[in-house]
């Protein structure tokens, strides 16, 4: 069954891949998050946009080609809501 | 009656137990929203919230009762807090499975909530019998989702949470005995020491998260 994904799921959903999927350390590409996000093009841009923003994520350009890797801030993010995922579910809620 | 006023001061003593825990579990709850924005947190914190004020309310009326520590209440004022304080209470509970509901509701089991859903309030007569009546009703749905979410996912947290939850429902259908029976003195203790055992079981799980951890820079 389909599962509702809140924003702050979503945005945990895009930080796990950018810091899983960054095997090599030069970041991953749009087209990974993408896949791995399930969301339209428009809507991960615009996303991208304000995480880059909000210092979660790294934009680093290699190549006229966008790369994003998770921030430290991103990392503190994602531990932060690991831990009030845990909390929610132990309500039996999800965040 | 001497044996009376030592239950009440008893009782009402336990309540501020009730009223640490529930603001305790409303923080961490609190901490959780401004980190993640979730909807999910900002109703648990809710709920919290309304509980710990309307426990809080419920002691310092009963202490006042006992001690009198405050200046001359008027009866009609007295009345108006109760009432207040079991609208608190109610509306904590109501946001507890509110917080449930809108998640069977993502879940598209919208029709079954509905079922379990309490109906049976109309039979109330009085404003408190009816509160209580409510937040029985909303806490037994929030005791079955809980116990449901561990069917799901095992984590004896979510076994502790549902167990505490169940506990509280149990207090609350005792204090609503004991607003049926209001001589009989020991229903309001022992509905009192149901919830407060409730709550402490409630807070095991909420103690590693109100002790710290994982900790972001400012909300995202």
């Amino acid at each position: 069954m389909a599962q509702y994904r809140t924003q702050a799921r979503i945005i945990a959903d895009v930080l796990s891949t950018a810091r899983d999927m960054n095997t090599e350390g030069s970041g991953v590409r749009i087209t990974t998050l993408l896949r791995r996000g399930n969301m339209s093009y428009s809507r991960m841009s615009k996303l991208l946009t304000e995480l880059v923003g909000s210092g979660l994520l790294l934009e680093l350009n290699q190549e006229k080609i966008s790369r994003y890797m998770i921030s430290e801030r991103g990392l503190q993010f994602l531990a932060a809501y690991q831990q009030f995922e845990d909390f929610a579910q132990s309500f039996g809620l999800r965040l | 009656m001497a044996g009376g006023v030592d239950v009440s001061l008893i009782a009402d003593v336990l309540q501020f137990i009730g009223v640490f825990v529930s603001f305790s579990i409303a923080y961490v709850a609190f901490r959780g929203l401004r980190q993640t924005r979730s909807p999910a947190m900002l109703r648990l914190a809710t709920a919290f919230l309304f509980l710990g004020v309307g426990f809080m309310v419920q002691a310092v009326l009963g202490l006042e009762g006992v001690l009198s520590v405050l200046p001359a209440l008027t009866t009609t004022v007295i009345a108006g807090l109760v009432v207040a304080s079991a609208l608190m209470e109610t509306a904590g509970y109501f946001f507890l499975a509110f917080s449930h509901a809108l998640d069977v509701m993502f879940s598209k089991r919208l029709q079954v909530a509905f079922l379990l859903f309490p109906v049976f309030t109309l039979s109330a007569a009085q404003t408190t019998d009816a509160l209580s009546i409510l937040s029985f009703y909303f806490i037994l749905y929030g005791v079955v989702e809980t116990f449901t979410a561990y069917a799901r996912t095992r984590k004896p947290d979510t076994l502790l949470i549902a167990l505490g939850l169940a506990l509280l429902g149990s207090g609350t259908f005792v204090a609503w005995l004991s607003l049926m029976y209001p001589v009989v003195y020991v229903l309001s203790l022992v509905q009192i020491i149901i919830k407060e055992v409730g709550l402490m079981i409630l807070f095991i799980p909420v103690l590693s998260y109100a002790l710290g951890g994982a900790k972001a820079n400012g909300p995202i």
